[in-house]
Order: structure tokens, then sequence, then C-alpha cells
């Protein structure tokens, strides 16, 4: 009897458990995702890497890992930030940072839509730009940011890539003011900076055409606007309490902050009139040449500024809810969507409110010279009770919208014009970002999206303590979105850009034509391959083919030497790239040169002895025996500096023993 | 006066043996309960598949106390130290006291004194329970407002036994090995006290059918599963929809289950959101709303009235409030104007 109590009591209680929503994966998920062997993927998905400063590339639908792109981090896989000629690119006007934070990417837009030349990248830490060439996939230009600190508004564009745009996380003392005051100066001495990069049509190259400078708030991120909007671009900021420590108590205090609306076109106009004030500052410019296979730095030395105080009608800030993350804007130009991650809803503000707004001049009043437009007169409407934590928003091209829900760890589709929801799914776990192919354009591929989680615990093979963070795949054709795949990523994704693998994939560069190549040590056939000393710099002009370098041997070098070997692939076929070692070389990795390329490593050693050199990647069955020896004289010694291949043979009394039967 | 009193105690009726060997038991039980958790909060969240427990144990706090900490810093809850509750100093001594009284009892064995534990246990029970509640109260309303996550409204008072929504998280709170022993043991001493007394065969008769006793049990025992509807607290329950404090009761509706289950909506919206998209109404669910007029008691939804008005702007712009009779929903059309819907428009 007491037992039957007990049951009773027991299953009464255990029958108010909530039971936990199983992740429920649709029948048909493995035959949509499967790629079979030799078969394409119907997407390229760019993914950031976050705080390992590259940029991956997986194939959507299959979620494989096709490349890592080092963009601001040296990596010895391939030489790039070793070589000579890829050390400029890492260049600062603090020295050579050989890593950065690479949050975001954005794809260069034609009449906004992806075009498939250029893909951008943002280093948060020491502020630049990058730009990524779709045909090699490599990086081809970095640009720094004076004025500068937590470049993570960035990098956004105009949908003509007229601009790349860059706003700042930090604010700080300018470039020219004294940067030594006291940390709680914040309000008197501290400024925000956004950044317009202009960029060349036809060959991508980038120039600060002028910098904004706004109060010192934190600016979050940004997209420019499309259609109707194109003039104009929005920036999320946070911090409007303008806070300087314990930030997550001091910058969340407020119950709204700002989206900060700027007419570009007006300020481009601004800066053509002279309105700016040039600035004498430092910053590093770095181009690579896919001609010369080489990099150049410059260190620029000037910067034009307008201040946001002086131009009266270029800015305007729109209350939006509790530390807004993203900004987004929907295909037709007209809804920006907010989401303020300490927010319990999504508002929705519309640009022609905004534009009526400003004309009646509805302000609630100024915060620091900019004039705040009255909530009310710039919203469209509010996504009532979404989720918990919204962070970032994408559209599907059918009306909808996608939102992130950080805390309440799920994404959720919402109607645009009704701001009903219409379906939501539980993501594992707590998603950051998501990304629809086209999603931040006129025209998205609402067949897929792409969410990015930050917690990844229970959802693969565990690993240790550091776990590979994890994206998931959805079809959101249907009327509800359906999880198909899961896939761990490499780094941290803050942010990922996929297209039609049609776009990229035949303009792709097979090789590269040596004939082309105008890189000053180029050895354009092994007739031409020597060893040239001048005083104490030694070039070697070294040639790479199946399966033999030319020369292999060489003697002659000497201890204080500066050693360049200059290292050219000569095939010209498809995937036949050539690696380059040598034994015991401190600070520098190996070489992987393309076909048709030179890349240079430097060497000085640092005793004397034999130093084996061989080819690392393998390109042949012969590979292993791609090899050769340099010998290293000391300083005094009179060895006879010799190159050659195949002449350098042993005299006929030491021939090998032959086998005695 | 004395002597006769002593003399009614020791002539006073003996504890039967078996009754004597039960209260050693219960002894035993006692003293294991000292060592074993007492009550257990589980908090699940999308986030923590692997779940994060809080112990109470007679002594102090267990479990991932300082995981909760660190997420309670969020919100403003005051971090949870085992030194800031006198009770766990004082707990295990009362604990061990009553497991003595047991054997003393037993060895004693006077009928008396096994009527006085039983009312000492019970009362023990109740200012523990209630002592219980007042912390949770405590922590989960005297936030500290300087917190980097504020939600207007909300409090975060654990359940006193059952389930409740927490943001994000599913707080349950039920007793652990120590408390169903506590809780047997109780039983225990009520059987006991039971079989002592002639009334022992009528309440066995009653007793030996499930029927009754299963019930009784669930009815006395669950506080968080009735079968009628609950008063809404505002500030204090959240829409089971929406998840949002109640600001507002006065457009509110209730989803009981043929299970018992309560779900609060502070919307019609919410509450026809939750029908199409959770799965858990049936047609055996029961669906009440909040009257508008008069005292804002229960109405039964296929008998109430309803009145669409966009100026009543509730919650989640359901704009739909309820009505127990003709008149005050006319009077209410002629404040808010609108117009009248039916109970099938709206499910």
């Amino acid at each position: 009897m007491v037992a039957l109590i007990t049951t009773a009591f027991l299953s009464g209680i255990y029958s108010c458990k909530p039971k936990n929503t199983a992740d429920a994966v649709s029948g048909d998920a493995a035959q949509k995702v499967y790629v079979g062997p030799g078969k394409y993927d119907e997407f390229y998905d760019f993914v950031s890497g976050g705080f390992n400063g590259q940029v991956s590339v997986y194939g959507i639908p299959s979620g494989r890992l096709l490349k890592l792109i080092p963009v601001f981090s040296v990596f010895p896989e391939n030489g790039y930030g070793y070589s000579e000629e890829t050390k400029p690119m890492l260049q600062t006007s603090h020295g050579s940072v050989p890593w950065d934070d690479l949050h975001h990417l954005e794809f260069s837009q034609t009449n906004g839509e992806i075009d498939g030349r250029w893909l951008f990248a943002n280093g948060n830490n020491t502020p630049r730009i990058a730009r990524i060439d779709l045909t090699t996939f490599k990086t081809a230009e970095i640009i720094e940011l004076p004025n500068s600190a937590g470049n993570h508004s960035s990098p956004f564009i105009t949908e003509n890539t007229e601009y790349v745009v860059a706003g700042t996380r930090f604010a700080v003392p300018m470039d020219n003011d004294n940067g030594d005051v006291p940390i709680n100066t914040y309000r008197k001495n501290f400024k925000a900076s956004i950044s317009f990069i202009s960029v060349d049509k036809n060959d991508g190259h980038m120039k600060i055409a002028f910098q904004l400078r706004v109060p010192p708030i934190d600016f979050d991120l940004s997209h420019g606007g499309k259609g109707k909007s194109h003039d104009w671009f929005f920036f999320s900021c946070y911090n409007t309490e303008q806070a300087n420590t314990l930030l997550e108590v001091n910058a969340s205090q407020r119950d709204k902050d700002f989206i900060l609306a700027v007419n570009w076109k007006k300020l481009e106009e601004y800066a053509k009139e002279g309105k700016g004030k040039k600035e004498n500052v430092e910053y590093a410019h770095n181009v690579y040449d896919e001609n010369t296979h080489s990099a150049t730095s410059t260190i620029e030395k000037e910067v034009n500024v307008l201040d946001s105080k002086d131009l009266k009608d270029v800015c305007y800030f729109i209350p939006c809810p509790k530390s807004p993350h993203g900004c987004d804007v929907d295909p037709s130009g007209e809804y920006i969507v907010g989401s303020g991650k300490l927010a319990a809803l999504i508002p929705v503000f519309s640009f022609d409110k905004i534009q009526k707004a400003i004309a009646d001049k509805n302000f609630i009043g100024y915060y620091d010279g900019i004039p705040v437009i009255k909530y009310e007169a710039a919203l469209y409407g509010e996504v009532k009770k979404p989720g918990l934590g919204p962070l970032h928003t994408e559209f599907d091209g059918r009306g909808n919208a996608i939102t992130t829900m950080f805390v309440s760890s799920e994404i959720v589709r919402w109607n645009i014009k009704s701001l009903k929801i219409i379906d939501r799914q539980p993501t594992f776990y707590s998603p950051g970002h998501l990304s629809i192919p086209g999603g931040d354009t006129r025209k998205p591929n609402g067949k897929y999206v792409i969410v990015y989680n930050k917690i990844t615990k229970d959802r693969y093979l565990p690993t240790g303590p550091e776990l590979a963070q994890a994206a998931q795949l959805f079809d959101i054709t249907g009327d509800k979105m359906k999880l198909l795949l899961d896939f761990p990523t490499i780094g941290e994704p803050h942010y990922g850009q996929a297209v039609e693998a049609s776009l990229l994939r035949d303009k792709s560069v097979k090789f590269f034509d040596i004939n082309k190549n105008t890189n000053p040590y180029v050895t354009k056939g092994e007739g031409d391959a020597k060893v040239v000393r001048n005083g104490k710099r030694v070039d070697v002009y070294i040639t790479q083919i199946r399966s033999h370098f030319v020369p292999d041997n060489i003697e002659g070098i000497k201890m204080g030497d500066e050693v360049y070997w200059h290292v050219t692939n000569l095939e010209q076929d498809w995937d036949v790239p050539h690696g380059f070692a040598i034994k015991g070389v401190p600070n520098v990795a190996e070489l992987l040169v393309m076909p048709g390329e030179t890349q240079t490593l430097a060497w000085n050693p640092e005793k004397p002895g034999m130093y084996p050199f061989y080819c690392t990647d393998f390109c042949s069955a012969l590979h292993q025996e791609m090899q050769g020896y340099v010998r290293v004289s000391p300083a005094n010694s009179n060895v006879a500096l010799t190159f050659s291949t195949g002449k350098n043979t042993p005299d006929s009394a030491s021939t090998p023993p032959l086998l005695i039967q | 006066m004395l002597n006769q009193m002593i003399l009614i105690m020791q002539k006073a009726p003996a504890i039967k043996n078996i009754n004597r060997i039960l209260l050693i038991i219960g002894a035993l039980a006692l003293l294991v309960v000292v060592k074993v958790p007492m009550w257990r909060i589980d908090l699940n969240a999308p986030q923590y598949p692997e779940g994060l427990r809080l112990f109470i144990y007679p002594d102090h706090l267990g479990g991932n106390v300082a995981i909760v900490n660190g997420l309670n810093h969020y919100i403003g809850m005051k971090p949870l130290h085992t030194a800031d509750f006198f009770e766990f100093t004082i707990l295990p001594g009362i604990i061990i006291a009553f497991a003595v009284l047991f054997i003393s009892t037993a060895l004693i064995g006077k009928r008396w004194m096994l009527t006085s534990l039983l009312v000492l246990f019970v009362i023990f029970g109740v200012v523990a329970m209630v002592d219980f509640w007042r912390w949770e109260y405590n922590y989960g309303h005297n936030l500290n407002p300087d917190a980097p996550i504020v939600v207007p409204g909300m409090a975060y008072q654990p359940p006193l036994i059952g389930f409740k929504q927490l943001l994000n998280f599913g707080a349950y709170s039920v007793p652990a090995l120590g408390g169903f022993l506590f809780l047997g043991v109780g039983i225990l001493l009520l059987t006991v006290n039971i079989l002592e007394y002639k009334i022992k065969r009528r309440f066995k008769a009653i007793v030996n059918k499930p029927t009754v006793a299963v019930p009784l049990a669930i009815v006395v025992l669950l506080s968080s599963c009735n079968t009628s509807t609950t008063p809404v607290l505002l500030g204090k329950d959240n829409c089971s929809y929406c998840k949002m404090p109640f600001g507002d009761s006065r457009f509110g509706a209730e989803l009981i289950t043929s299970k018992g289950k309560i779900y609060k909506f502070d919307d019609a919206h919410c509450l026809k959101s939750f029908i199409s998209e959770s799965g858990k109404a049936t047609n055996n669910s029961k669906i009440y709303f909040v009257d508008f007029s008069g005292n804002h008691s229960f109405i039964e939804a296929p008998q109430a009235l309803y009145l669409k008005s966009a100026a009543f702007r509730t919650p989640m712009n359901g704009n739909i409030a309820a009505f127990q009779s003709k008149d005050s929903l006319r009077i209410a059309k002629q404040k808010f104007g609108g117009t009248q819907v039916k109970w099938d428009e709206i499910k």
C-alpha cells in the first residue's frame, strides 16, 4: 500500500517533467546532402575563421572542406608570410603582425548581386581589410586602417562595390592626438571612426577615400542599402552609455542604443568638395601582384577625415532596443532589421519612414550633435517575442527573414510584412551567424540556410577540452525548415558567404603562365638556372620540374652569407605544385610553389656543414628522389662556388660494391 | 498530582513489537538522510545538453553550484553559498535528534510518544517546506538592478516542487534520495500510528482500495498538478507560449490537459499559436478565459462571449477579451468599440 502511494506520487511528479525535443532529421536528409564521388557541390561556402585569421571554403550541401585560405595569419603549409614575396602582406605600421582575428566576409557585388570577383575580409585586431581573389583563392591585397581600433563593423559594401566600409568597435584617441591619457577621459578624448575604402572597378585596388569621425560608441555590424536605399549605410551601435570599464554591466544599462544611418553619397560629395581635413597618419598598404608573384608594402601618409559634428545632413541615429548586433537590410532595400541581443523583440524599420522623419525633422533630440529620430517614426513594426537573444538576420527571397536566437538556441523564420513568426527550429547549440546564399543581396537563393553554432558540447566525438564549432545545414524550400546536416568547422565562423558554384567554378585558375611571370628572380628554363654571388649576398636561381631540381648540388656557400633561394616551378599543367624545404632553417617554413610561379626563401646558414633540400609536396612517382644538397663552408674557406645537376658524380674509385653472388 | 501523572504514563498503552521494529528502521533511514542529498533542482537549457544540477544536502549545497552562480550573475541573482544559510548548521542535528526520538520511542514504547512524534515530524516537514519557499522567493526576487540582462517584470523564483520555465532554462524541483527517505519515514510513522489505534480496521479497509489511496496521495502531495484553474500571478507567472511574464491578466487564458497540466497564456493569440504548434492540446483539453469584466474569474471557452477590438492593445495583439455575459460585453463594446466574435472563429 505504501509502495502504491509512493509510486503514484513519483509518477505524478515525473509526468510534470517536460520532454526534451529530440532532434529529428527528416528521412530523406541523407540523399539531399550526399554528393557522390566525382560529383560537385552546388555552392561554395566561404566561412570566416575568426581567431585563426583564415577563410575556410566548404562545399554545400556536402559540408566538405575544400580549402583553407590564409589571409592574416602566417601559413607554414605553403609559406604564406614566410616567403620573401609574401612577407610584405603582413606588414603594418606597427611592424610585421603575423596574425589577426578575421570576423566577417563580404562578396563583391554588382547591382546588388554577387559577381564572383573578390571576397573582402576584416582584421579585427590590428585594423585591416583584405581582398581575396576568387580566381586564385589567394589574398591579393591588405590595407591597414588609421585612427581605428577593433575593426568589427567591417567589411561591408555598397551594393555596387563603390566602397568597402569599416567601423570601429573600440573608441580610442585619434592617431594624431595624444593617446597617453587616463582611460576614464574616454568621453572627452576617445573617438570612433568609419572608413570608406574605394575599390577600383577593374583591378579591385583599394584606397581609403575618406574617413567619417563619429562619437565614441561601439560599432557592431552594418549593411549597405539596396535599391531605393542605395545611398545609405546602416550601422548597429552599442555602448551609447560610453562606458570604458565593466561593459558587461555598464554597456547594458540603456533600454535603447542606436542604428546609425549614414548618407554616404552625400558624404562622398562633401569629400569631393574638400569639406574634409587631411590628417597625417601612417598605415600600411600591401598589394600582391599575380604577375610578379610578389607583394609590395607601402606606408601611406595621409587620410581625409570628415567629422559628423560638422556635417548636418549625413548622419542620423535611430533608437534600437538593447545593444543591437545584427543590422540587416532586406532584398527590397525598404526594411532594416535590428537584432538587439538583449532585447525580447526584433524591430523592423522602414526606409521610407526614416526619410519622412528626416524631412519632417521628427527628432527626439541630439546625441553628440547627431539628430536622433523618434523610434515610432522610423519603425515599421516589431516582431514580438521571437525568442531569446536575437543576433543575425538574413532573407530567403520570398518575403521572409530568418533570425538566429543565441540564448534560446534556435532559428526563427518570420514574414517581414506581417511580422508574424512562421517557423522555429532548435539548433545545436547557440547560433551566432547564419547565411543564405545571396541572403544579404538583392537576389537571395532561398534553398538553404547554414547556421553557425558557437557551442558544440556533445555533437561530435570529443576531442579534449577544445572542440571545433558546429555548422548546420537546413533546407528552407518548404514551409518548415528541415535540418539536413551537421558538420564541424575550422576556427570560429563569425560570418559566411555562400554563392552558386557555377559563378566561380569556370573562372578558377589552373596554373600560371610562365611566360607572363615578371618576378625579377624568375628562371624561365633549366638553362637559365644559376648561383650568383654579390659580396655576402648569394642568389640561387633554382628550377623545379618532375622530378628534379636544377641545380641540385651547390658548393661554395660560406658562413655569414645571406642566401636567397628563388624557386621557379617550370610545370605548366594542372595540380602539379612543388614544395621546397632546407634542413634546419630557423623561423622559415617550406615554400609551396605553383606551376609558373616563383617564390623566394631567405637563409642565413648558422653553421658550416651539409644541408639537404627536397620537394615536400608529392608531385610524381619519383617525388622521393626529387632532392639536392648544399654545402656550407667556413667564412674564410676558399671552396669555389659551383652548381650543377647530374654532373657532380663521385670518382670511379668509390663505386658502390656490387652484389656478390 | 505528579505521582498520578507518572502512574498514568506508566500504565499508558504500550506499542506493539512489530511497530517498535518499524520505528528502528525509520531511525536508521533518518541516519542515512543526514548524509545524502535531500532535494534537487535540475536546470535544462538547449545549450546544456548535459543538464545542470543543484543538490541540497542537510549540511551543504552540492552539484554545479559554481556554474549556476556564473549563469545567475547575468540576471543579477545573489550567488549561492553554503555559508549563507544557517539551516545547514542545524538540519543534521535536527535529523539526528529525530532518529534518537524514534529509537527512544521504540525502546520506551509508549503510544503517546508515538503520536507526539508524528505531530512533531509533520510540523517539521511543513516548516522546512515553507522555509525553502521563502529562500526561493528571496533569491528569485531580490535581483541586482545593475544586472546585464534585465527582463522587465521577470522574477526567477524556482518552483517549490515541479517544473517552471525561467527564460531559456527549464527548472525542475523535486526531492532527492534524502527527501524521499524522509517522506517514506513520515509515511512509516503515520502507518505505525494508524496500526496502533483501533481505527486501524476501518482505515485499512479504505486504504486497501488503491482507487482511493492513489488520487488521495496525488491530490495531497502534488501542488503543481491539479485539474482546476489556478489564478494568474502577475509578475510571477509566464505565458506558456511566448514565455514573457504576465503584465496584464485581463486577457489571459488557461489550457488544462487531460493529465492535469496547466498552460497559461497572456493573450488569445498565444493560446491559438500554442494549440496549433505544440501538439499538446487535444479534444480532452479544457480551455478557460479570464473574464474581462467583473472579478476576472475564469469562464469555460465554449461558454464565453468574445469581443475583438484594437483598442484593447493586448500583449501580443490578439486583441480579444472574453465576457461572462451579454451585458458586460455590451458595456465594454461601448467603451472599446470592436466587433463580437465567436469561439469557433478564435480557436
